[in-house]
């Protein structure tokens, strides 16, 4: 059921930003100097104890801001990554804000074997931009996209939002065509979470914003039509990306590789403070607090705060409810050897609720979730649980 | 005791006037508890009576005190519970007794349960003593409460006792006038023995404990003696009274009150009001005997379907005590297995529910209260429905009679308009308006008792600013347009919400169920479609739109646990829910819903 072989995937959460967005619940903290370089430290021993169980296939580095490590840091980082014999991932992705990226920096991490980035953007609306609290100007994305390709990227993300407090239609509909003439390889688009504990939850409690299900809905569908107008092709309910080579297939190949491990239930480490890890049926979570990490990992001993583990067909439930949110859903044997379960016996029912309301496809080879139904993706998802 | 040195009383007052209080006194200055012994509220035990500060039950307590002749008297003090809701057992605790003190606050006045009292003690032809109590507050005013007396319970002023129970003036008084004013208890001279049953209880041991008045005769262990209305015949194991905790006698003669024990099992073969007499030689019946119906049904349902065994268990064990309750296993679509259960009114309903929450740590839902209809048939039969899913349909009805009151209303001057618009909100007809002093005045009413149920008695407090008080007694029969309301969810009828109602109010209260139901009821993957219907008739409507998405925007390998977690709970709260169709509807639904 589980690799036999080292783990494949990696994630390093670096816990930085310049400044806390107004939706972000994310862990991370204001950089100051000190603790950032005692930070990078206890991290290049964090990954020495993963080494001996890891290949990476796919590294990503998320936050927070990773573009915010300077240059020294990330060439203390990248040295650590050559010398244990992982810079040889075929996807490895950064994830950069507009404001933080010089040229210097994007070659260094391009020259070290990084081939992808994703570029925080949310939107391209000054007005929006200033109301999610985020530090960098409209002006910064184009500029910084630039950098990232004079640099030799080849391989772009573009995050965008939707259904931000004061976003009209209209205001979404520009931004869709400003990113297709941007022209990344990878589109995310998010509906704005409102997440417990983060100063936009605070308007929404006080009803100083309201939801508009109704425009949110709309502002969906104009994705739909945007993306595939500008020749995406949507893999998950909020991915999309381009396909390059000539045969059709399921999932397009420039999909960011890494998150379709998650979604299919795939082993991972996870490094760095708060971040999860999922090893052979075994989910972790390290501490939410840096200097927690950081005293941890210099008494020598992992930084993990808590462990799960599921009994298989809770796994399994899992793994099937989360594989859902793609639109290829679950190839039936992959989900069987992954699992041990045959989708089609023990969630039967399950799966003809779908069908019946619309919602769920199956046929020899896979199950999945129309439309219609990924709309519905908690729903069903919920549906596949097993306790 | 010789009859002659008995005495049998009862004390009536509105609530918290102070009938505790003194009865307390007067154990404690008879010697009947030791002061150290005193704890207060001696005679309310049990919690909820304690918290709530009212009598439940009628409890007898036996004291002897010594006269000021010199002589020693056996007085006989039933505690009598308070509430109209149990103006059965009042009046069979009155029938125990010659005399009662009637407590008048001096601060209060006449309140409505006052005047109540005071025509239960008078249709038992009991000897009065009034007592005019807490002179020690600043603001008693006793010139006003004298009047009071005078003009509307037509009760002498100059034989008013002026008392504290809290500061112990004017106790001697009482007991003096006790042993003066009261007639001593009478042989009926019937050819055995005679007791009035009037309360039990039961205990682990002994069984059922029933309290006694000896009429005629007397009682004592080994006798053979026979319930006159229950029909059965039991050997008595052990007579005794109380003081207040049970002491045992060798026997209870003529005039005595005190309890008989006689391994019954079950309360229900004692009826309250029950005429005891020697088995083999069996006197007439005491007069005043009524079967107890309950005036009030509602259906209780466990929240978890899997306590439902336990809550018959329970419901069993309140019965020993409460022979007044009764239930009966019933099944609703929308809750699934519970008990219609029978109440003697509104306050009975809500402490058998409390008790099963508080002391049986139970979770319940209750429907909405239901009186009991005669639905007169067009075949001439009398049905009786105290629950809407039994309704007939109209065409066999040829009309239907609802249970009415006759309130006492009492209010200050300046709310009188606004009593008199809540009196015809509740279909009430004003019979009489009396003034009682220059600040208050009395409305009398008949009204329906399904109208009193509710919030009546909350809304004449928030009206009055809390100086408003309501009474109430029963008052037969009337012939009324009452009609079926039924709510649908999606097209199917949910019985747990359906009612019975007055026609003029039917679409009012149709429309607060819909608006209700469509707060609570969670939007789904359809449109959920709420409607209020008499007969078939739509009369209010509502819609719960259809949820357009369910799904989280963002879900990476960070998110998983905790996004599962979530999910989980989720589906855990829908699995409570009930399922009408395609539709979920929350427990609280239901609860909300009958508070509305
Ligand atoms: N000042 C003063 N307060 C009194 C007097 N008698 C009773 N009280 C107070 O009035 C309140 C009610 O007294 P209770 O004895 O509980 O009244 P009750 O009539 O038994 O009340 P219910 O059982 O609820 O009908 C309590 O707070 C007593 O302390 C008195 O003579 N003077
Ligand atoms: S930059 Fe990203 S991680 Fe940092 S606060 Fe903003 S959204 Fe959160
Ligand atoms: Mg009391």
């Amino acid at each position: 059921m589980f690799e036999e072989l080292a783990v494949e995937h990696l994630y390093v959460h670096v816990p930085f930003c310049a400044k806390k967005c107004a939706y972000c619940a994310f862990y991370s903290e204001a950089a100051s100097g000190q603790l950032v370089n005692r930070y990078v430290e206890a991290l290049v021993r964090e990954m020495q104890w993963v080494a001996s169980d890891l290949k990476p296939k796919t590294i990503f580095f998320g936050g927070g801001t990773p573009s915010l490590l300077n240059l020294g840091q990330w060439e203390r980082v990248l040295q650590t990554i050559h010398r244990l014999g992982w810079h040889g991932a075929a996807e490895w992705t950064v994830e950069c804000n507009p404001a933080t990226v010089s040229l210097h920096k994007a070659k260094l991490l391009r020259d070290g074997g990084v081939n992808r980035v994703s570029m925080g953007a949310q939107s391209f609306d000054p007005a929006l931009l200033d109301r999610l609290g985020r530090v960098h100007s409209r002006e910064m994305i184009f500029k910084s996209f630039d950098i990232l390709r004079a640099a030799g990227f080849d391989n772009l993300n573009v995050d965008l939002m939707f259904a931000i407090p004061g976003q009209t239609l209209a205001s979404w509909r520009q931004t869709l065509a400003e990113a297709k003439a941007l022209g990344s390889e990878h589109l995310s688009c998010y509906e704005v979470i409102y997440e417990e504990d983060t100063p936009l939850f605070e308007q929404l409690q006080t009803g100083a914003v309201q939801v508009d299900e109704d425009l949110a809905c709309a502002m969906y569908d104009e994705l739909l039509l945007a993306a595939a107008d500008a020749g995406f092709q949507q893999y998950e309910v909020a991915n999309f990306a381009r396909h390059t080579a000539s045969a059709a297939a399921e999932v397009p190949d420039r999909a960011c590789r890494h998150n379709v491990n998650y979604w299919r239930g795939g082993s991972f480490h996870g490094l760095g403070p708060s971040a999860a890890g999922y090893v052979r049926g075994v989910r972790t979570r390290n501490w939410s607090n840096t200097t927690m990490y950081c005293e941890q990992l210099e008494r020598g001993r992992r930084a993990i705060e808590s462990t799960e583990e599921l009994p298989p067909l809770a796994r399994a439930g899992e793994i099937a409810a989360f594989g859902l949110r793609m639109t290829s859903g679950w190839p039936l044997e992959q989900f069987q050897r992954r699992t041990g379960f045959d989708l089609r016996q023990e969630w039967r029912p399950e799966i003809d609720r779908m069908m019946e309301l619309g919602y769920g496809e199956l046929n020899q080879q896979r199950f999945r979730l129309t439309s219609k139904g990924l709309r519905f993706a908690d729903w069903a998802g919920a549906e596949f649980l097993r306790s | 005791m010789d009859a002659a040195h008995i005495r049998n009383f009862s004390i009536i007052a509105h609530i918290d006037h102070g009938k505790t209080t003194l009865s307390d006194r007067l154990l404690h200055r008879t010697g009947t508890v030791a002061t150290r012994d005193m704890e207060e509220q001696l005679l309310d035990s049990m919690d909820l009576e304690q918290e709530r500060g009212i009598t439940i039950k009628a409890h007898p307590v036996t004291m002897l005190y010594q006269a000021k002749n010199g002589e020693t008297y056996e007085l006989n003090l039933i505690d009598t519970p308070g509430h109209v809701d149990f103006s059965y057992e009042v009046s069979r605790s009155l029938a125990a007794c010659e005399g009662a003190l009637l407590i008048i606050d001096a601060a209060q006045g006449v309140e409505a349960q006052t005047v109540a009292n005071v025509h239960l003690a008078t249709k038992q032809n009991l000897t009065i003593i009034p007592v005019i109590n807490k002179i020690d507050l600043p603001h008693a005013d006793v010139a006003a409460t004298k009047a009071q007396m005078e003009d509307i319970l037509a009760i002498p002023s100059e034989n008013a006792i002026l008392a504290s129970a809290k500061e112990g003036i004017g106790i001697d008084d009482i007991l003096e006038a006790i042993v003066a004013r009261i007639p001593p208890p009478k042989a009926t001279g019937a050819v055995s023995v005679q007791a009035l049953g009037f309360d039990s209880y039961f205990d682990m041991y002994k069984g059922v404990v029933t309290h006694v008045r000896v009429f005629n005769g007397e009682l004592h262990a080994g006798m053979q003696v026979q319930l006159l209305h229950s029909g059965k015949t039991v050997e008595i194991k052990e007579v005794g009274s109380f003081n207040p905790k049970p002491y045992v006698r060798e026997k209870l003669e003529t005039g005595e009150t005190g309890y008989m024990t006689a391994n019954i099992k079950s309360p229900k073969d004692v009826k309250m009001g029950d005429t005891i007499t020697d088995a083999r030689n069996p006197a007439p019946v005491l007069p005043g005997f009524k079967e107890i119906h309950p005036m009030v049904f509602s259906g209780l349902y466990p929240i978890n379907t899997a306590d439902y065994e336990h809550l018959k268990a329970n419901l069993g064990k309140l019965q020993l005590n409460d022979s007044a309750f009764v239930y009966q296993a019933e099944s609703s679509v929308a809750l699934g297995f519970g008990f219609r259960c029978g109440f003697l009114g509104l306050l009975h309903l809500e402490i058998v529910q409390e008790r099963l929450r508080r002391e049986y740590d139970m979770d319940i839902i209750a429907t909405y209260p239901s009186v009991v209809y005669r639905v007169v048939m067009t075949d001439g039969t009398v049905k009786e429905i105290d629950n809407p899913a039994f309704l007939p349909e109209p065409t066999y009805i040829e009309r239907v009679e609802e249970p009415m009151v006759f309130a006492f209303v009492i209010s200050p001057n300046e709310y009188i308009g606004d009593m008199m618009a809540l009196l015809a909100e509740k279909r009430g007809e004003v019979d009489h308006t009396e003034t009682l002093d220059p600040r208050r005045v009395m409305l009398t009413s008949t009204l329906p008792l399904s109208e009193i149920l509710i919030d009546f008695h909350d809304r004449i407090k928030s009206i009055t600013r809390g100086f408003g008080s309501m009474d109430y007694e029963h008052a037969g029969y009337l012939t009324s347009d009452m009609v079926k309301l039924d709510m649908l969810v999606n097209g199917e009828s949910v019985d747990a919400f359906s009612c019975i109602v007055h026609r003029s109010k039917a679409e009012g209260r149709g429309r607060t169920l819909a608006a209700k139901l469509k707060e609570v009821i969670p939007r789904q993957q359809y449109q959920v479609s709420i409607q209020a219907a008499i007969g078939g008739k739509v009369v209010a409507r509502e819609t719960v739109s259809a949820l357009r998405k369910d799904v989280t925007a963002k879900c990476y390998g960070g998110d998983i646990s905790r996004k599962r977690k979530l999910l989980e709970k989720q589906k855990e709260g829908k699995k409570r829910m009930k399922s009408f169709g395609s539709v979920n509807i929350p427990q609280e639904a239901f609860i909300e819903v009958l508070k509305a």
